[in-house]
C-alpha cells in the first residue's frame, strides 16, 4: 500500500500537537542530555589538541645542588649528552639561575636567596615528551643532583582532570538520556492510547500494520530530532563563547590550545543528532511494540 | 464466497465459543445467524475477520483459507470484508464525510478515487446532506447508516455486521434491514448477526441458528423461532431451495 508523506506529516503533526506537554518535555530532555554529551565530546576533543601543545614544549632540567663539585655537574652534563633520546641539553650556572629567579620569585623570597645557595640546572629537551621521565628516573638520586623537574605531573593532573569531568559529563547525560527515552516512550505511549478507536477502524478496513506503525515511529524520531538539533545548537553556542573567551593575544592559554577545528565541531554535531534520533527511534519503536497491537 | 468446516473455538476460560461448525455460505446471500447471547454468533464474524483463531478446523473467506493466512495478509484479507457493529464505531471528532473517507485513505485510495466514492456511498444510504454532520449530531440509525457507509465504500465482496440494530428501535433497525438489502442485491454477500427476532421474521432469509455453539438449524427463508407451518428445513435441503 503506497503510504503518502503528506499522511504521515500530518499525523505525525496532530499527534505532536495534542500531546504538546509531553512533547516540549521530551524534546527538552533530549536537548539538555544531548547538550552535556556534546559538551564532554568538546572536552575531550579540545583537551586532546591541547596536549600536543602541552607536550611539544617539554623539556625536563635536572638542578644540581648548590654544593655539587664541578665533577659531579661534569658527569651529569656527559651522561645526559650521551643519552640517545635526548635532543639537547643547556647548561645555566648559579648566577644565571640567580637571575632568572629574580624575575620569576616573589621578593620576599627572593630575598632569602644568594647566587651561592641558588642551583646552577642542565635543561634539556627529551626526543619524544614520554622519555622525560626516563630522564628523572635516571638522575633523580644521582650524587650532586637536587631534584629533577618535569611538566609531565602537571599534564598528568590536567588530563585526569578532564578525564573526571567528562565521565561526569557523560554519566549525567547517560542518565538523562534514558529519562528521555522514557519520557518519549510514554509520550507514544499516550498518543496510541488517545488515537485507539481510530487505531481500531484502521484494522477494521485493512490499513496494513506499517500504515499505523509508521506515523508513531515518525512522532518520537521528530522529537529526538528536534532535541537533538537544539542540543547541536547548544554545542555550537558553547564552542563559540569558549573561543570568545580565549585571548587571542596568549597564544599560549589553556583556552586557545583546546580550540577544535570546523571538522572536530561538525563531527561532534553530528555525533549528537545521530544520538537523538536513535533515542527518538528506540522510544517509540518499544512503545509501539509494547502498546501497539495490530 | 464463506465455509466453516468442523471449526471448534474454545477460549482459554474453557467456555466452548463455537463446537464442530460447518457451513457454506454461497456468493450474494443473505444470511442471518441467529441464536441467543453466548450461543457463539460473535464468535464467528470475529473469526471470519481473523480478530479470533479456531482451535480446530478450516475457514475460508472470498477464496482464501485464511487460518494459515500470515499476519501481514490479514490487512488485505479485511479489504474484503465490511464490518458493521451494534456500538457504530464512528470516529467522534470526523465528519459523516470524513468517517467514510477515513476508510478509504487508511488503505491507500487516491483522493480522486475518495472524493468520487464517498457521496456515492452518501448518497446510497440517504445521507449525502449531512456530510459535514458529526456522529454526535445524528441519531443511532443515522450513525449505524454512516458505519454501513465505511463498511461498503470499498465494495468489498463480504458485508457482516454483528448486532447492528442492537441499539435501535424497530423502525429504524427497518430501515438498516432494507439498506443492507439493498446492499446485498449489488451482489455483495451479506451476513448478520442478530437476535432481533422481528427482523428476521420480516425478512425471510436464510436463517443459521446457533445454540451453544453448535448448528443446530439452517433454514433457506427461515424466522428467528422455529417455523409452525413448515418446521425447519433440513441443511441439506438448502441448498436444494436456494437453487
Amino acid at each position: 500500500m503506497p503510504l503518502s508523506a503528506d499522511y504521515i506529516v500530518r499525523e505525525t503533526t496532530t499527534n505532536l500537537w495534542r500531546n504538546r506537554l509531553m512533547t516540549i518535555a521530551a524534546v527538552l530532555t533530549v536537548a539538555v542530555s544531548l547538550a552535556l554529551v556534546g559538551a564532554a565530546l568538546l572536552l575531550k576533543q579540545g583537551a586532546a589538541n591541547a596536549e600536543v601543545d602541552w607536550q611539544r614544549g617539554v623539556q625536563v632540567t635536572v638542578w644540581m645542588k648548590p654544593t655539587a663539585s664541578t665533577s659531579e655537574t661534569n658527569a651529569v652534563r656527559s651522561e645526559l649528552k650521551q643519552l640517545p633520546y635526548v635532543h639537547g641539553c643547556a647548561f645555566w650556572s648559579q648566577t644565571q639561575d640567580y637571575h632568572e629567579a629574580s624575575k620569576l620569585l616573589p621578593a620576599s623570597e627572593f630575598s632569602a636567596l644568594t647566587v651561592s645557595s641558588t642551583p646552577s640546572s642542565i635543561r634539556c629537551t627529551p626526543n619524544q615528551p614520554q622519555y622525560a621521565t626516563a630522564v628523572y628516573d635516571r638522575f633523580v638520586h644521582q650524587p650532586g643532583v637536587y631534584a629533577v623537574g618535569s611538566p609531565n605531573s602537571a599534564i598528568h593532573a590536567m588530563e585526569e582532570t578532564i578525564t573526571i569531568l567528562q565521565w561526569v559529563f557523560v554519566s549525567v547525560a547517560l542518565v538523562l538520556l534514558l529519562s528521555a527515552g522514557v519520557l518519549i516512550l510514554n509520550t507514544i505511549r499516550m498518543a496510541i492510547f488517545a488515537r485507539r478507536r481510530e487505531v481500531s477502524v484502521m484494522k477494521l478496513v485493512g490499513a496494513t500494520n506499517w500504515f499505523i506503525r509508521l506515523p508513531f515511529m515518525s512522532e518520537g524520531l521528530v522529537q529526538g530530532l528536534i532535541g537533538s538539533a537544539a542540543a547541536a545548537a547548544i554545542v555550537l553556542g558553547l564552542h563559540a563563547l569558549l573561543n570568545g573567551l580565549a585571548n587571542p593575544d596568549q597564544p599560549g592559554s589553556v583556552l586557545s590550545q583546546m580550540r577544535l577545528s570546523g571538522w572536530q565541531l561538525f563531527s561532534t554535531d553530528a555525533v549528537v543528532v545521530v544520538i537523538g534520533v536513535l533515542i527518538g527511534s528506540i522510544g517509540s519503536a518499544v512503545a509501539i511494540r509494547r502498546f501497539l497491537e495490530v | 464466497m464463506i465455509r466453516f468446516e468442523n471449526v471448534t473455538k474454545v477460549y482459554k476460560s474453557g467456555t466452548v465459543a463455537v463446537r464442530n461448525v460447518s457451513l457454506d455460505i454461497q456468493k450474494g446471500e443473505f444470511v442471518f445467524i441467529v441464536g441467543p447471547s453466548g450461543s457463539g454468533k460473535t464468535t464467528c464474524i470475529r473469526m471470519l475477520l481473523r480478530e479470533e483463531l479456531p482451535d480446530r478446523g478450516r475457514i475460508w473467506v472470498a477464496g482464501r483459507e485464511i487460518i494459515h493466512m500470515p499476519k501481514w495478509r490479514v490487512p488485505y484479507l479485511r479489504r474484503n470484508v465490511g464490518c458493521v457493529f451494534q456500538d457504530f464505531r464512528l470516529l467522534p471528532n470526523k465528519t459523516v464525510f470524513q468517517n467514510v473517507a477515513f476508510a478509504l485513505e487508511v488503505i491507500g485510495r487516491p483522493k480522486s478515487v475518495v472524493e468520487t466514492q464517498v457521496p456515492q456511498v452518501l448518497d446510497l444510504v440517504g445521507l449525502a446532506k449531512k456530510r459535514d454532520n458529526l456522529p454526535g449530531e445524528l441519531s443511532g440509525g443515522e450513525q449505524q447508516r454512516v458505519a454501513i457507509a465505511r463498511a461498503f465504500v470499498n465494495r468489498p465482496l463480504i458485508l457482516l455486521a454483528d448486532e447492528p440494530t442492537g441499539n435501535l428501535d424497530p423502525g429504524t433497525s427497518q430501515g438498516i434491514m432494507r439498506l443492507l438489502d439493498r446492499i446485498n442485491r449489488t451482489g455483495t454477500t451479506v451476513v448478520i448477526a442478530t437476535h432481533d427476532a422481528a427482523l428476521v421474521d420480516w425478512m425471510r432469509r436464510r436463517v443459521v441458528e446457533l445454540d451453544q455453539g453448535t448448528v443446530v438449524r439452517d433454514q433457506a427463508r427461515g424466522v428467528y423461532g422455529i417455523d409452525a407451518a413448515t418446521g425447519p428445513v433440513p441443511r441439506t435441503e438448502v441448498a436444494a431451495r436456494r437453487s
